[in-house]
């Protein structure tokens, strides 16, 4: 069952398109992205401010907000299409199947009620049978599971009255209290310092092993990727563009994107002369995205093709993809290398 | 290589064939180096809109906003413009026109209303100006005049009888429903009735005529105009003495600051209106004192607005100004802590050279709209001061005095009081609105 | 908390005095003297009553005389209105009717305000929000005056065969309807526009997010969590409408011919009655100070983030 279950496919993304109907035109947020995402594992996604990673992940939980819509393309969990669901439904869905936490654990939680009474709430929306006392005492157990102390005077108290970590840890405990299939984290450590980063990320990671659950991890720092992932989508400008196992992003990147962002990581290992590179340069307009690759204005690598079409996906590796017009030059290469030593093979 | 290769066909995340297949028809160069120039032109920039560009798109946007807009014009136009096209004036009283209602019946229909009520209820029933008309006549003809006092005399009965008539007998109104003769809009008197039957051209009493024969219309347009140059006068006075108190304490900080908001608090929490009344009521006395004492420029400027008027600035000038010096204070506070004054600072800039260059222009917007929705509450509160009677005093009128002086009469002449109400209302209204509608265009919050 | 009661005390008390003084200064601006009005009295006379009622000592020492008896409770007695009647008599006796108005008025504003506003910004973008939009803009342009007349013609009579109401104040219920209809159009409006403001605020906060992430009910989101935290500021906007209701309270009086304080105070100053007229300043600012002194302390009590005495 265990084994079945771990490969079986909990999401799967397929070719979503979410755009933003403003006034002054059609801002096509996300634009088209593919991913799987089995049981237990982690999938990071990345990339800079802006480059529609947050709106891909609020569309997965419905909490796209007018004027987001999604255009295109299909979310399945479990088998189930999520975007075919009815309002109603997406209520349910949401918290039970789905939970979300969110990057700054400073605003999200409702500074007029007591953390106890916004745990329960959560659990009780779900459950409508549980009792208030039976309620209580789960959100305690799930508040010592992300480990908080104290929790029965936690339990009464408000969310100023908490640190940062433990807020955030607060938000995780409520996510989790229905124990849902997939959490989706958007950013939750950047807001935190990093010795309470270190500490959030470890809990995450063992509540994903005891729950057995999916997670779509949102962030732009690679540091924390590296930390907590097992694969790796990178976006830019809305675009998928590179996508691997967390050894594939980091030790063999296809994009020149991925390639920057590795460069502009701060490293532990790094040798003391070697300088930390910026990308150059900034993002594309999003309300006229001009045709081929949007990172090509930036690339250094940039050809004449590069500017006139987007470039198809290539394999790299057993999941391992980008879409790259340098590795399609590549792939081109290599397959004309070979017919000319199989052509040589079979004279 | 090979091992490449093999990946190609596992997994869902399938490259699509015919975009492989689209490679050999790529052109020859497609996999030279594009130059600088080439990666240039394919990033086609956003046109850069500027923050009031972005505004006035945004405002445009809004309809509510834009008709607010248009009725403001055409509210200015008929405060500033109509009284200049009408040719009577505010003051002007015109003899045998007064107490005209907005409507009139012509001579014809009057002489078939007054021959049928007289057919129904027996007697000869003179209008008031008939009767005065007549009694002018039989004065002549003894070779006197008619006085006002008998004048007013004869229109004092003549109410009383058409009161106390009211009941038993029939109204010109009841007859003329009964008649099917139709009252015709704008009030002209008899009199004026009579020069357009010989050809002259009369200007119409277009909102009829109050009980000395003052057009009601032009009095209103005065009193829109005195309305709107208060409403303007108090947020200018508002806006200076706002962002001097403001970015003073703002800028300076410390113990400054701490002092000076302790001042504002205490003036914040003053009931402003009770001051207010309490002003006019206390000024008004010595003000006019003041204008007797001689000729100057100073005392002849009192003369024209008047001490009400005067009054009323100087309440506006010690506390309304605490709302936007409060504003002004904290975009400051905010802007302060911001790298460009640390900068202009270092540069050497001087204290005042970063208020007016640096600080004030970022919070504009919000400056903006404050003074602007100044303007309407500065039209309110006028308003209620005139109704109350210590506002705009004779002969200015404003549109609140005219509503105070309509209210004894409001059973009788309703539209006296109504239509300077509709027309005060529909000025704050629409002020309001185009107001809210800068709030929105000018927030920078909003801006996506 | 309790250093923040104190500060704010202080404040009321120096607020008070301010008010006090600037009331007693404004009265000896002005020129020539409350006597004059009548009948040309004689030096003489005139000299004997300013004796009498002290004016003819030194200003400052009139004032430390004033704000002594004022702290006592001594307003003084009237002038003109009501000769030698103590002030704080004519007001205690006049200001039950005024307040009776003016509770009315608000709780209504309130009890309609706060609802619709939620409404509004509940139904946002909809038919419902525009039209609430334009009537409580509607609303907070138009003076008392107008609205206060509007009803006295329509439905006292003026238009002929609809009288739902007395048209003059008798003090019986009915007569009560369209005075605080008047009174509390204005505050309901502001509030209802306030109230979607700050409901607007609430439900774009990120703990809103959260809450729908959690897959609470649409419902749920907008009474439990965003009303909450829209109600902490409306609460602030009370104290000011208090004080606005008060003196909106002299035009609807006049309207209505209520035998209110407000309507006495408007006589009195016309009248030129001095004592009555700091006694009632001072009172009606009292009153409305203390009112923003209450919805202040509310307000810290209602928040939970500032009882930071709690849980410690």
């Amino acid at each position: 069952m265990e084994q079945e279950r771990k490969t079986e496919k909990l999401l799967e993304v397929k070719d979503l398109q979410v755009s933003f109907f403003t006034p002054a035109g059609e801002v096509k947020a996300v634009n088209g992205i593919s991913y799987d995402l089995n049981y237990n594992e982690v999938m990071g996604i990345v990339g800079e401010s802006g480059s529609g990673k947050s709106v891909e992940a609020y569309s997965i939980i419905g909490l796209l907000q007018s004027p987001g819509k999604v255009v295109g393309g299909s979310i399945t969990l479990e088998g189930e299409d999520v975007l075919a669901k009815t309002a109603s439904e997406m209520v349910n869905f949401r918290g039970s199947q789905v939970a979300m936490i969110f990057q700054n654990p400073m605003t999200c939680l409702n500074p007029v009620y007591t953390i106890g009474n916004q745990l329960t709430e959560a659990l009780r929306a779900h459950n409508k049978e549980i009792s208030k006392e039976e309620a209580a005492k789960r959100a305690m157990e799930m508040l010592e599971q992300v480990g908080i102390n104290n929790v029965e005077k936690r339990m009464g108290q408000y969310p100023h009255e908490l640190s940062g970590g433990m807020r955030q840890r607060v938000m995780i405990a409520m996510g989790l209290i229905c124990h849902p299939k997939l959490l989706i984290a958007d950013e939750p450590t950047t807001a935190l310092d990093v010795t309470i980063q270190a500490q959030i990320l470890e809990l995450m990671k063992e509540l994903q092993k005891k729950n057995h659950m999916g997670i779509v991890f949102i962030t732009h720092n690679l540091g924390v990727v590296a930390e907590i992932c097992d694969k790796v989508s990178v976006m830019y400008a809305g675009k998928m563009v590179e996508q691997g196992s967390v050894d594939d992003i980091f030790y063999n990147p296809g994009h020149p994107y991925t390639k920057g962002l590795l460069r502009s990581m701060p490293r532990v290992d790094a040798e003391s002369y070697e300088r930390l590179i910026p990308i150059e340069g900034t993002p594309v307009d999003m309300l006229n995205p001009p045709e081929g690759c949007p990172f090509a204005p930036r690339c250094e690598h940039t050809m004449k093709v590069c500017l006139q079409k987007m470039p198809p996906y290539v394999n790299m590796g057993r999941e391992h993809r980008a879409a790259c017009w340098l590795r399609i030059q590549e792939e081109m290469k290599n397959r004309q290398e070979e017919s000319e030593t199989e052509g040589s093979e079979n004279e | 290589m090979a091992e490449t290769k093999k990946y190609n066909k596992v997994g869902s995340l399938q490259p699509n064939i015919d975009d492989i297949m689209d490679w050999n028809s790529l052109p020859e160069n497609a996999f030279e180096p594009a130059t600088e120039s080439e990666k240039e032109s394919f990033i086609q920039d956003r046109e850069n809109v500027s923050y009031w560009k972005d505004a006035w798109r945004r405002l445009r946007k809004n309809t509510v906003a834009m008709v607010a807009l248009v009725v403001i014009v055409l509210l200015v136009i008929f405060a500033f413009v109509g009284p200049q096209v009408v040719p009577y004036s505010y003051k002007e009283q015109i003899r045998g026109s007064e107490t005209l209602d907005p409507w009139h019946y012509t001579l014809e229909d009057q002489q078939k209303i007054n021959d049928y009520i007289e057919k129904h209820s027996g007697s000869k029933v003179l209008s008031v100006e008939e009767a005065i008309e007549q009694a002018r006549a039989e004065a002549e003809a003894k070779g006197e005049k008619l006085t006002r006092v008998e004048e007013a005399k004869i229109r004092a009965s003549a109410n009383v009888s058409k009161q106390s008539s009211e009941e038993t007998e029939m109204t010109a109104q009841q007859a003329a429903k009964e008649l099917g003769v139709k009252a015709k809009i704008f009030g002209y008197s008899n009199r004026e009735l009579q020069k357009i039957a010989e050809g002259e051209k009369v200007f119409p009493h277009i909102f009829g005529t109050d009980d000395q024969g003052r057009d009601i219309m032009v009095r209103v347009m005065v009193g829109a105009r005195v309305s709107i140059i208060v409403g303007i006068c108090a947020a200018i006075l508002v806006l200076i003495i706002g962002a001097v108190y403001g970015s003073i304490s703002g800028y300076c900080g410390g113990m400054v600051d701490n002092v000076m908001q302790r001042i504002v608090e205490i003036i914040y929490s003053i009931p402003e209106m009770l001051i207010i009344l309490l002003l006019s009521a206390t000024l008004k006395p010595a003000l006019e004192q003041f204008q007797n004492s001689g000729d100057g420029v100073v005392q002849s400027l009192v003369t024209l607005l008047g001490p009400n008027l005067i009054s009323m600035f100087i309440a506006f000038g010690l506390l309304y100004w605490v709302t936007m010096s409060r504003i002004i204070r904290g975009q400051i506070l905010q802007l302060k802590q911001q790298e460009y004054v640390t900068a202009a600072r270092a540069l050497g800039a001087k204290g005042s050279r970063i208020i007016w260059r640096h600080l004030l222009p970022n919070c504009v917007g919000q400056i903006v709209t404050t003074t602007f929705l100044q303007i309407p509450s500065a039209i309110f509160l006028e308003s209620f001061l005139s109704f109350v009677g210590v506002g705009v005093s004779a002969p200015l009128t404003s549109l609140g005095s005219m509503c105070s002086e309509a209210l004894s009469g409001l059973t009788s002449y309703p539209y006296r009081l109504f239509i300077p109400a509709a027309i005060l209302s529909v000025l704050i209204l629409s002020l309001n609105l185009f107001g809210d509608g800068l709030r929105d265009a000018l927030d920078p919050r909003l801006k996506k | 908390m309790t250093k923040y009661m104190v500060r704010r005390v202080i404040m009321a008390i120096v607020t008070l005095a301010v008010v006090a003084c600037t009331t007693f200064f404004l009265m000896n601006a002005i020129p020539g003297n409350p006597w004059l009005s009548e009948k040309t009295p004689t030096q003489a006379t005139i000299d004997a009553l300013n004796a009498k009622y002290g004016l003819d000592q030194p200003l400052i020492v009139q004032l430390g005389k004033y704000l002594g008896n004022l702290i006592q409770g001594d307003f003084g007695t009237s002038i003109k209105m009501q000769k030698n009647r103590p002030v704080l008599q004519i007001i205690l006796e006049m200001f039950p009717v005024s307040a009776k108005v003016g509770i009315l008025a608000i709780v209504w504003a309130v009890l309609a305000g706060v609802p619709l506003g939620c409404l509004a910004a509940y139904k946002r973008g909809t038919w419902i929000d525009s039209f609430l939009r334009i009537v409580c803009t509607i609303g907070i342009s138009m003076p008392g005056f107008v609205v206060a007349t509007l009803l006295l013609h329509t439905l006292c009579g003026g238009i002929a065969g609809v009288k739902l109401f007395p048209a003059l104040f008798d003090g019986t219920p009915a007569s009560y309807v369209l005075p605080c209809i008047a009174l509390g159009f204005y505050p309901m409006c502001y509030l209802s526009r306030q109230t979607r403001t700050a409901m607007l605020d609430s439900i774009n906060q990120e703990y809103i997010k959260t809450a729908r992430a959690k897959g609470l009910k649409n419902g749920v989101i907008i009474f439990k969590h965003a009303l909450r935290n829209a109600l902490i500021p409306v609460i602030t906007y009370l104290g000011p409408q208090v004080a606005f209701t008060l003196c909106g309270g002299l035009v609807v009086e006049t309207v209505f011919s209520i035998p209110g304080l407000g309507r006495y105070f408007i006589q009195s100053i016309q009248n030129r009655d001095y004592p009555l007229i700091m006694g009632t300043t001072i009172f009606l600012a009292a009153f409305i100070i203390v009112m923003n002194l209450l919805v202040d302390v509310c307000y810290k009590i209602v928040d939970p983030r500032i009882n930071l005495t709690r849980g410690n």
